[in-house]
């Protein structure tokens, strides 16, 4: 290598060039592992791709039948679309206001007591672990078939989801205005309810509206094993491959889903 | 507004943090009711430790406190808790370094939390306030200069107009002792004086005892009656401002001042 | 001591909005109409209490053991359903979210793909499930395919919204070199975004780890399947059995993901404590 190099005036003194980093064994197990579950996972579904070309011809008839809606079965549908409406309604207001307390209890930012925390944190996990569907079975069996069952399933699995993401907000807050409240004298529980409820508000109310979208669409189907709602409907006309209806109440769900989901987005910004 | 001063005697209090940290050694000192006190000393002197000891947010190790008709002891002594302790801090406002506001909410509403001790669990449940305390509130921000901001959000407010919300919230506990922790290391010098003589204001108009840490000398000397030098959790220096000279600060900082240390004279209003 | 008053100036009124008070006016009736409404005998609550610790006993005290791996295979059914799902929906929806990006293609790419992200995320995965049926016929794959068409619509969507969302410094730095769209995803997207993307990832799969569970009632197999022949012949204590390992499976999961989720975006295996 020549030293004349004639467009610096100093020649650059050779540094030691640092060695790459290696991750490599690392990252190779990484993805062996990956690959490894997934086909584990593969055999496990079985997977078949040819079955799907074989039943291709039968699909297609499905399809066209799943693409003209009967119309005239609208008026049948209305009350089970009125339950849905009620259920998500009801289980919304009914999980937001058991979730809001229990939120501060399930943070470490407004619960000062760890034992009590980490139990609160243990039934929440516990809560959010089980299927909305497993809920909805066993409270059918308990509440009998109808809306109520599918309420309380809806309860739990929005109460699971609300205290979760509430109290992760409550964790990232700035807990200045609670240690002043504590410090002017406040109890836990009032020092909590006038500094840090004013500060999560927008979020719980988001988290509120989001909730709602998920309960529509959840309130659709966890009708299937009785729990009230679109989804027993959609059990009926399934076990008949009655599609022309299916699809009028697929079609239904969507355009419920889509205009709450706007009208929710924009109370959002209108209320928050 | 009523307000009586109470007195704050500390007797031999040391503080050992949980990791063998020294905060306080052996601090005796009086503070007679309706004195205004400056802190001053490097960070990590203990000024802020020894503010927090007196509403008992850092509990002390040994020693005791008094604070008018409450006493804070160390390990072993009976413990100051629950109803007792809230009742110390309801006659003791606190102003932080950083406002401490809750800033989504309105600048009544955080004025409000000065009267939490002394309202219902269901009144702030609901935010349903006495009519009573809302005037105090009102009366609080008023003595600051900033009631027409009464149901702005904190947010929209600047840091001196917080600062002072912060302050009427200490009023409207109606205190018998304010403390302020480094007031003005957030602020601009105009609105470090601005702070600084509404304290000051308050301890003469309405004879509430203040202890304030300050780091800047010039603001410490020029603001308190008495002055308090802190170094490495001792007191080395108890005296009035005037007597305090540059060698007395440089036994308290431990070296010769730099131009960090003084706010200096720009932009005095 | 009694101190002069300061001269009490006027108080400010408090605002009110008449647009909140009409739309909280509005809500609150939506509620109460739901309630006054909707078909259910509020007195079956009064034995609720009862029957609930009657059925909790039937299932849990005890739970039938000897169906303890029949439980945990369906289970690991559902959870090999939920990652088989899991990985095609990353697979088709990696490229689509680029597509779908502002700034990464033409404006008449977005919005079709954001509307077809929209719409697939308003179908239950159930329903899609019985759409795929006809295709697939009745197995576990069905299932997988659905979670897999149904991931494709929120994950679509967190994609595009990472990748609108990263520093814009890092693109410019990009285009400043001369890089076109591929260098510019490779190099100023794809490195600020990777580690939220690849958490979505992860909370997308145990989202169908749970959705999983319903594909079963329309003949897919796992935990939806011995949910139902069970509940149909009253074994409360296989249903005991099965909702023990469903939990158990399940916090083991999240709690593996949320490590490495965590490890992901704060480089530590646990949460940072952000308050204290």
């Amino acid at each position: 290598m020549s030293t004349s190099v004639t467009s610096s005036p100093q020649p650059q003194p050779k540094t030691q060039r640092p060695t790459k980093p290696r991750h490599g064994a690392k990252s190779l197990a990484a993805v062996v592992l990956l690959v490894a579950i997934t086909i584990w996972a593969g055999i496990g579904v079985q997977v078949d791709l040819p079955a799907i070309a074989a039943n291709w011809r039968n699909a297609t008839t499905n399809i066209i039948q799943l693409l003209q809606p009967d119309y005239g079965f609208f008026p049948k549908t209305i009350p089970a679309l009125l339950e849905t409406l009620q259920m998500a309604v009801i289980a919304t207001v009914i999980g937001s206001a058991l979730s809001l307390p229990l939120a501060f209890l399930a943070s470490r930012a407004t619960n000062p007591r760890p034992k009590l925390l980490a139990g609160v944190r243990f039934v929440m996990n516990m809560i959010r672990s089980v299927p909305d569907i497993l809920f909805a079975s066993i409270l059918v069996a308990v509440v009998g078939v109808g809306a109520l069952s599918g309420i309380m399933a809806l309860v739990l699995f929005n109460v699971g989801i609300i205290v979760k993401l509430v109290s992760e907000s409550l964790d990232g807050e700035d807990a200045g205005a609670q240690e002043a409240a504590l410090a002017a004298g406040a109890s836990w529980p009032k020092a909590n309810r006038a500094a840090m409820l004013p500060q999560i508000l927008p979020s719980f109310a988001s988290q509120v509206l989001y909730t709602f979208e998920l309960n529509i669409r959840a309130s659709t189907v966890i009708g299937l094993v009785g729990a009230g709602g679109l989804g027993i409907l959609i059990d009926n006309v399934r076990s008949f491959f009655r599609y022309h209806e299916l699809s009028l109440i697929i079609l239904e769900i969507l355009v419920l889903v889509l205009v709450l989901e706007s009208l929710s987005a924009w109370l959002r910004k209108k209320l928050v | 507004m009523e307000h009586t001063a109470a007195d704050i005697r500390f007797s031999d209090v040391s503080v050992t943090y949980p990791n063998g940290y020294t905060g306080l050694k052996n601090i005796n000192l009086t503070i007679p009711a309706g004195e205004m006190v400056g802190i001053v000393g490097l960070s990590g002197a203990g000024k802020s430790t020894l503010i927090r000891t007196i509403n008992g947010l850092v509990p002390i190790t040994s020693g005791s406190i008094n604070v008018g008709a409450h006493q804070l002891n160390g390990r072993g002594g009976t413990q100051l808790r629950g109803k007792d302790l809230r009742e110390l801090r309801s006659n003791v406002g606190m102003v932080f370094q950083s406002f401490n506001l809750a800033k989504r909410t309105t600048v009544l509403n955080n004025v409000l939390m000065g009267r939490l001790y002394h309202s219902p669990a269901w009144r702030t449940l609901l935010g349903a306030w006495k009519n009573d305390d809302v005037e105090l509130a009102m009366a609080a921000l008023e003595r600051v200069e900033i009631v027409p901001k009464a149901y702005e959000k904190a947010s929209s407010l600047s840091g001196g107009q917080q600062q002072r919300v912060a302050i009427a919230r200490t009023l409207a506990q109606r205190p018998q002792v304010i403390l302020a922790d480094e007031p003005v290391a957030s602020l601009d010098p105009p609105t470090s004086h601005v702070v600084m003589r509404d304290l000051q204001r308050i301890n003469a108009e309405l004879g509430i005892t203040v202890v304030v840490n300050l780091h800047f000398l010039d603001l410490a000397r020029r603001y308190s009656d008495r002055l308090i030098g802190l170094r490495s959790g001792e007191v080395v220096f108890d005296g009035a401002g005037a007597d305090a000279d540059e060698s007395v600060f440089e036994n308290i900082y431990g070296r010769s001042l730099t131009a960090e240390d003084v706010l200096g004279n720009k932009a005095e209003l | 001591m009694t101190v002069q008053q300061p001269n009490p100036t006027a108080r400010p009124v408090k605002p009110t909005s008449k647009l909140r008070t009409t739309l909280w006016l509005l809500v609150s009736l939506v509620v109460v109409a739901a309630f006054w409404s909707v078909d259910i005998k509020w007195s079956a609550l009064a034995d609720f209490p009862a029957q609930l610790i009657k059925y909790v006993g039937l299932m849990l005290f005890p739970p039938d053991w000897s169906k303890f791996g029949e439980a945990f295979m369906a289970t690991i059914l559902s959870v090999q359903m939920a990652w088989i799902g899991t990985v095609l929906g990353i697979i088709i929806s990696f490229p689509l979210s680029f597509l779908a990006s502002k700034g990464l293609a033409p404006r008449a790419v977005n919005a079709p793909l954001r509307f077809i992200f929209a719409v697939i995320r308003a179908v239950p995965e159930v329903v899609i499930a019985i759409l795929i049926l006809s295709v697939t016929g009745l197995t576990p794959f069905t299932g997988a395919l659905a979670l897999a068409v149904g991931s494709i619509g929120t994950l679509g969507k967190w994609g595009y919204e990472a990748f609108e969302g990263v520093d814009p410094g890092p693109k410019e730095a990009v285009r400043s070199t001369g890089g076109g769209t591929l260098a510019l995803i490779r190099w100023g997207v794809w490195p600020s975004a990777a580690p939220e993307v690849l958490s979505f990832w992860l909370y997308r799969f145990e989202i169908n780890v749970r959705a999983s569970a319903i594909l079963g009632l329309i003949g897919a197999g796992g935990i939806g399947k011995m949910l139902q022949d069970n509940v149909q012949f009253r074994n409360w204590d296989a249903v005991g059995m099965l909702l023990i390992v469903v939990v158990v499976v399940t916090m083991v999961i999240d709690q593996i993901s949320g490590a490495v989720r965590n490890k992901l975006i704060h480089g530590t295996w646990r949460a940072p404590r952000l308050a204290s």
